[in-house]
């Protein structure tokens, strides 16, 4: 053996000289990792780990939290208000309450001009929930807007959307342990190991225990799909057909759990009469998944003594998405596998804390799944903040995608971003540009002053980021985590809670209403009305939620006072019988016919455009695409093209290519690879004036999330590839 | 020491509670014994004079890949470059893959790729400034990047793509086995990191719980002959026959039923067309292009020289033409000199060149340094002796026979000291992981080019001296051209059965010559077309042409011809080697990408991954 040289120099190894670790909630996916960030001796975020004894994430991060302390001092954070008249103007710097005057000022003159609601508020899953419970307070209490949202309208609605349509309430009813009882997953459109990497982590682990079948329902060869025991290559935007006949064949061999469902639901008989419409033959031609597959899924399903669905945005942005969830969990009731081990209908949710807007924001209603439709919850919560419940709209106002709908055709002039970047995220861009052309005011509060949006504003808030704030998040299994600030933002910026207070202050002259400055004691006012709700978390309070690396609500002050502690894990909804948020306790089965209004692909847009993540990249990629370590993995917008179509096509492995839609085209990188069939495409959504140039983005008409998932495009080639090339970087500028 | 904390999970804590004795090699698995004088040492991490407690630190140790369960999730990657601080254009852990299947029966092979921390490795072996060792701790290869100065051999020399070259920093370094993990009991960054339960580590031939198999193959890994490396795989899920890798280079893995393992073949991704691509002939290893050119050429000059008189050269005598004789000898010098100082400055650290005498026991570029040092200064020696012999002579007082002896075998060592130099030079191609290299042709190349860059030059410088004197040519140039001619030839039948052999043992080689006879198609036909047209004056040459006038016209012409020739055919040699390294991702790792990003300026963003090019 061969030992090299005899004087040895000391090996290096790298040391950051991490002197203290600080806990903070991750905040990129809805997965609730506890990370450990390290500051060095100047106090310097160098370093992040996973907390080992976290129940989500027990030490474990993915390359995104893995690298999350490089973003305090990533490029492009905003250091400065900045204000201009004209949003083709260059920008000038300013003071912070010269924009927050400037802001408010236009808030009241536009709603004075056009009425209320023509000043649209649009926020986020990126914040926390105290600070969307301020923002709610603000928005609801005092400035007034119905046209209030959050960009959780891209990613959740449907979840939320088809969970309160079963169960009468949002909230998921499952758990990340469910994993480890269950004996057959469905996953619905949702990639677990590329979007949620340590939720699949957890699923793998407890599949290498208990290989449950895994059954995933996806158009694209994942890695997920590839690894699962069975593969349902569906027809983009026909799974509620796939779910009519599932039912079908479970009802059809009387598979059913009737005891269950006489016990917890109504609408059986409806239910089975629209089924019975789709038997798998029948099925299989519109789905594309063969009638054996269908019945064997079906019974497996049914059989199985607990069974459990995920889904993500395959479901979620459809414009069938809102009926995707009812049918996952129509097919959950009618088998008896909700609120129970291994039993769910489990939604993978998006942002980081888009639960928490869900639950706080009052985006969609009122605080805690309060709804604005209720005279009850106008009452109680008017009562509370100390306002006129007659201030309050008697039905909520307009989603995001109907706000821009409404900027374009000009009954909204005025709009305040709060940590979103619609001209990225939105369908369609050409029109989202055109709309926030028009606007007479917008406003861009965000912790990066480069976020594309920024262009079309006459404000800029420069905002702090992540653990620059302090507050709680809520994640996909309703677990609650905190983060403390463990850095301070950059020059003037200041958290999105400070700004919020500041621009109350503005609006609350005569002082009636309370803005609490710390987020602990929000948190503490939050707990007071979630007290005997479904999302109760009156027992909670942020040490507690520290101590307990995040708590599942409901944790009741109840519980606190009996000495019961928080479980670490494995908390669920909807245990008992007749305990869902109908009045009479029971889930609704509803039929769901199906109509195909999808933008199928025709001879003149022969190919089908699915649009997803990438796991190394976050959303708009403000955060990651800064970030080496994330973004060199796909720096520059590609499609995965089928080999065989890229022959026909005469395109080249690397080389440039055209994508048109009926509304605009996009330059992007061909990869040819079998992961998806001929007729389809698959562009990852990240990179700005790219796939949203494409995407029709037809809403459902539940939840008005758009349909990204099922646009159709041609291809074509780009002779001259340099001219492609700086065409492609000239697009965005990172 | 690492800091452990109290409630360190178990999936990163190490668990060998047993271990074979020997590996599948043959070789043992303790590195030492408890006697040995290395036993209980420090490893003097970053000065800490503590010894690990770890009980199997004296145990050779290993990763464990469960390719069926990668995901690609690069958690891996990205644990380990947080750990070691790295840019974001170095890796000492890299997820590439290859892909197979017709939708939706396709399968992604992803593979995480480390240091396997070979039991002989090449790395170790190949630098010349003995920046590796490998410990007997754990069997871990480290690398000093204090010591390495930046030529980038090893990088050259290891299969699987494991020593990093920053040309920033201009040095290298690579994965460490996280030796300051295991000094505490716990498994590397990478692997407590891994999300899709593939990742593992420990005493190397055990076996993880649950797992089964330890095989050394999969679709992608080269053979284990080259450097018997540390990594053993599962991998049970029946793939595809075909397994295509996504990066530029045009290879795939092809299912060998009779063997049951996948062999590399010739993937012709990018069609057959044949094209110029001249601007990317051009690549970091330009200095290596002149400095072997200009090397062989000033041995064969000298040669020539030296040797010329003794086979009835009489115009090349010290004394027929004493100042042109002088001149060149000096004009030899000069390019050597300048030869010697590119490659010098195409290192990392130049500043530190004379560490490339430090591993004259392993290195092939130790002992090419070495042995040109030598040629050089016994080169020089010799001109300065016989330019100013009267130093000897009358200031000293030696008797001029003395001189002259010393004179003659100074050139006698010069000449055994040149040949000796370009054969060194051909070792360090001679690389098991670069198939393209590892051939006969090199040194038939560098000693064709020797005899017909050397021959050459003489003939032109003589040839132009004999005209303007008015003097006869024909019979210098006829044994001149004597020399070019079998030169040429000698390059010619190494190209020809280079090409034949390539084509012929398949795999890497025979993917670099795909690429040569398509994306640089016309340049190599070019090249052949030039040798032939070189073949062909230089034959008339030799044959005899009657007229000084039309022979110089003929060696002015061959000389133009021969040097693009030789120019291109050199840089053809360098960018064409496809290394039997690790199969990139479409992105990351893919050298058709990063071509691409410094082209088009894509690079100039550090977030790219991807360095500009300094040159």
């Amino acid at each position: 053996m061969l030992f090299g040289r005899k004087q040895k120099n000391p090996i290096k190894i790298a040391d950051k000289g991490v002197v203290e670790w600080k806990y903070a909630a991750c905040g990129y996916c809805s997965t609730g990792c506890s990370i450990e960030v390290g500051l060095n001796t100047d106090g310097k975020p160098v370093a992040s780990r996973g907390v080992a004894d976290a129940d989500v994430n027990r030490g474990k991060l993915c390359l995104k939290g893995i690298f999350e302390h490089e973003l305090f001092d990533s490029a492009g954070r905003g250091t400065e208000p900045k204000i201009r008249e004209q949003w083709h103007q260059p920008w000038q710097s300013t003071s912070w309450d010269t924009a927050l005057d400037k802001t408010h000022d236009e808030i009241l003159r536009i709603q004075e001009k056009y009425g209320r609601d023509s000043f649209a508020i649009i926020s986020t899953g990126q914040m926390l929930t105290e600070e969307f419970y301020t923002l709610g307070k603000l928005t609801r209490g005092l400035i007034g807007t119905n046209n209030y949202d959050g960009n959780t309208t891209l990613c959740m609605a449907s979840a939320v959307s088809g969970y309160k349509r079963s169960f009468g309430s949002d909230g998921p009813p499952g758990c990340y342990e469910d994993f480890e009882h269950t004996d057959c997953l469905i996953a619905w459109g949702s990639n677990l190991p590329e979007q949620h990497p340590i939720i699949y982590w957890r699923m793998k682990e407890a599949q290498e225990k208990k290989n449950f079948t895994l059954i995933v329902v996806d158009p694209r060869v994942t890695m997920l799909a590839q690894n699962a025991h069975m593969h349902l290559p569906i027809t983009p935007g026909t799974d509620v057909v796939l779910m009519n006949a599932l039912m079908h064949v479970i009802i059809d061999e009387d598979l059913q759990d009737m005891a269950y469902i006489e016990a917890n639901t109504n609408g059986f008989d409806e239910l089975k009469a629209e089924v019975a419409k789709y038997d798998p033959v029948t099925a299989a031609k519109i789905c594309g998944i063969d009638e054996d597959r269908i019945r064997h899924v079906a019974r497996i399903f049914a059989k199985s003594e607990s069974a459990m669905q995920i889904w993500t945005m395959g479901i979620n942005q459809s414009t069938h998405g809102s009926d995707g969830v009812v049918g996952i969990n129509n097919l959950a009731l009618i088998t008896g596998n909700i609120g129970k081990p291994g039993g769910t209908s489990l939604s993978i949710t998006g942002q980081c804390n888009a639960m928490g807007t869900r639950e706080w924001s009052s985006c969609s209603g009122l605080p805690n799944h309060r709804y604005l439709e209720s005279a009850e919850d106008r009452e109680e919560i008017a009562k509370f903040w100390n306002i006129d419940p007659e201030f309050f709209p008697k039905k909520r106002g307009m989603f995001q995608t109907d706000i821009y709908h409404a900027i374009e055709s000009g009954q909204i002039k005025g709009l305040w971003l709060i940590a979103t970047n619609p001209l990225t995220s939105l369908p369609n861009t050409a029109r989202i540009r055109k709309a926030m052309e028009k606007l007479e005011f917008c406003v861009v509060q965000d912790c990066y002053e480069d976020t594309e949006s920024a262009q079309y504003a006459h404000v800029y808030l420069p905002a702090g980021t992540w653990a620059e704030k302090e507050g709680v998040m809520t994640n996909t299994e309703r677990r609650i985590s905190v983060v403390k600030p463990l850095a301070t933002p950059p020059g003037q910026a200041k958290p999105d809670l400070w700004v919020f207070n500041r621009m109350a202050e503005r609006f609350n002259k005569n002082g009636n209403v309370t803005f609490p400055e710390k987020a602990p004691d929000i948190f503490l006012e939050m707990a007071e009305i979630s007290k005997g709700r479904l999302a109760d978390i009156s027992g909670m309070d942020h040490d507690l939620i520290e101590k307990q690396r995040g708590i599942q609500w409901p944790y009741t002050e109840q519980q606190l006072k009996k000495g019961e502690l928080p479980p670490q894990g494995g908390k669920r909804l909807y245990t008992e019988d007749a305990t869902f948020r109908y009045p009479d306790g029971k889930a609704k089965l509803i039929p769901l016919p199906f109509i195909d209004n999808n933008e199928v692909p025709n001879e003149k847009f022969p190919i089908w455009l699915n649009t997803g993540r990438l796991i190394e990249h976050w959303h708009g990629r403000t955060k990651t695409g800064k970030i080496g370590d994330n973004n060199k993995y796909s720096p520059i917008p590609f499609i995965e093209i089928n080999p065989d179509l890229a022959h026909e096509l005469g395109i080249q492995r690397g080389e440039y290519v055209r994508l048109v839609s009926r509304r605009s085209d996009a330059v992007v990188m061909a990869q040819p690879t079998h992961r998806v069939a001929k007729n389809m495409v698959f562009l990852p959504f990240h990179f700005f004036d790219c796939a949203n140039r494409l995407t029709l983005g037809l809403l459902d008409p539940h939840s008005r999330q758009p349909a990204y998932k099922q646009s159709a495009v041609r291809i074509e080639r780009m002779e001259d590839q340099q001219e492609a090339a700086r065409l492609s970087m000239e697009m965005r500028k990172f | 020491m690492f800091k452990v904390r109290d409630n360190e999970p178990d999936y990163a804590l190490l668990n060998d509670p047993n271990s074979k004795v020997r590996n599948r090699y043959g070789t043992p698995i303790d590195t030492i014994s408890e006697s040995d004088e290395l036993y209980g040492k420090s490893l003097n991490i970053n000065g800490d004079a503590e010894v690990g407690e770890n009980p199997n630190r004296y145990k050779q140790h290993g990763f464990f890949f469960t390719a069926d369960n990668c995901i690609a999730c690069h958690a891996c990657e990205a644990a380990c470059s947080e750990k070691n601080d790295n840019p974001a254009h170095i890796a000492f852990r890299s997820v590439g893959f290859v892909e197979g299947g017709t939708y939706p029966d396709y399968q992604r092979l992803n593979i995480s790729m480390a240091c396997n921390h070979c039991d002989d490795p090449v790395c170790l072996k190949g630098c010349p400034t003995r920046a590796y060792t490998k410990f007997a701790e754990y069997g871990a290869v480290l690398q000093d990047p204090d010591i390495c100065f930046g030529c980038g051999y090893c990088t050259w020399v290891c299969p699987y793509n494991a020593p990093q070259l920053d040309p920033v920093k201009g040095q290298v370094s690579k994965c460490n086995m996280c030796v300051d993990r295991l000094e505490v009991g716990l498994k590397p960054a990478c692997v407590s990191a891994c999300l899709g339960k593939a990742l593992d580590f420990g005493v190397i031939e055990n076996i993880p719980e649950g797992r089964e198999q330890a095989r050394t193959e999969i679709p992608g890994f080269p053979t284990t002959d080259i450097t018997h490396p540390n990594i053993r795989f599962q991998q049970t899920r029946t793939l595809q026959r075909d397994m295509v890798r996504v990066d530029s280079t045009a290879l795939k893995y092809h299912r060998d039923d009779n063997e049951d393992k996948f062999k590399p073949v010739v993937d012709p991704k990018y069609g057959n067309k044949r094209e110029w691509n001249l601007r990317k002939l051009r690549s970091r290893e330009d200095p290596l292009v002149l400095f072997t050119l200009i090397s062989q050429m000033v041995v064969g000059a000298f040669l020539l020289l030296f040797l010329g008189p003794m086979i009835g050269l009489e115009h090349l005598a010290p004394t027929a033409h004493s100042t042109t004789y002088t001149a060149l000898l000096f004009g030899l010098l000069g390019i050597e000199t300048y030869a010697l100082y590119t490659s010098t400055m195409h290192l990392g650290k130049p500043q530190y060149f004379y560490r490339a005498f430090y591993n004259l026991r392993y290195s092939p570029v130790s002992r090419e340094v070495a042995s040109l040092a030598v040629f050089y200064n016994l080169l020089g020696l010799y001109t300065l002796l016989i330019t100013f012999p009267f130093v000897l002579t009358d200031w000293i007082g030696l008797s001029t026979s003395f001189v002259d002896t010393i004179i003659h075998l100074t050139g006698w060592a010069a000449v055994i000291a040149g040949p000796v130099s370009l054969f060194f030079m051909h070792s360090i191609y001679r690389i098991k992981a670069r198939p393209f290299w590892n051939h006969w042709q090199v040194l038939t190349s560098f000693y064709g080019n020797m005899l017909a860059l050397g021959g050459l030059l003489v003939g032109y410088i003589y040839s132009c001296v004999l005209v303007i004197e008015g003097l006869e040519t024909a019979a210098m140039i006829n044994v001149l051209a004597w020399a070019i001619l079998s030169g040429l030839l000698i390059e010619a039948y190494g190209l020809w059965r280079h090409a034949v052999d390539m084509k012929k043992q398949g795999g890497e080689g025979a993917a670099s010559h795909y690429v040569q006879q398509t994306k640089f198609g016309k340049t190599y036909r070019a090249r052949n077309i030039g040798l032939a047209i070189s073949i062909v004056l230089s034959a008339g040459l030799f044959i005899g042409l009657p007229q000084a006038e039309i022979a110089m016209t003929v060696i002015t012409l061959l000389a133009i011809v021969m040097l693009m020739t030789a120019l291109v055919g050199r840089a053809l040699f360098y960018v064409l080697v496809t290394p039997t390294t690790m199969p990139g991702a479409f992105f990351w790792h893919n050298k058709g990408f990063e071509e691409h990003a410094r082209e088009t300026g894509l690079a100039d963003m550090p977030q790219v991954g991807v360095v500009p090019d300094s040159h």
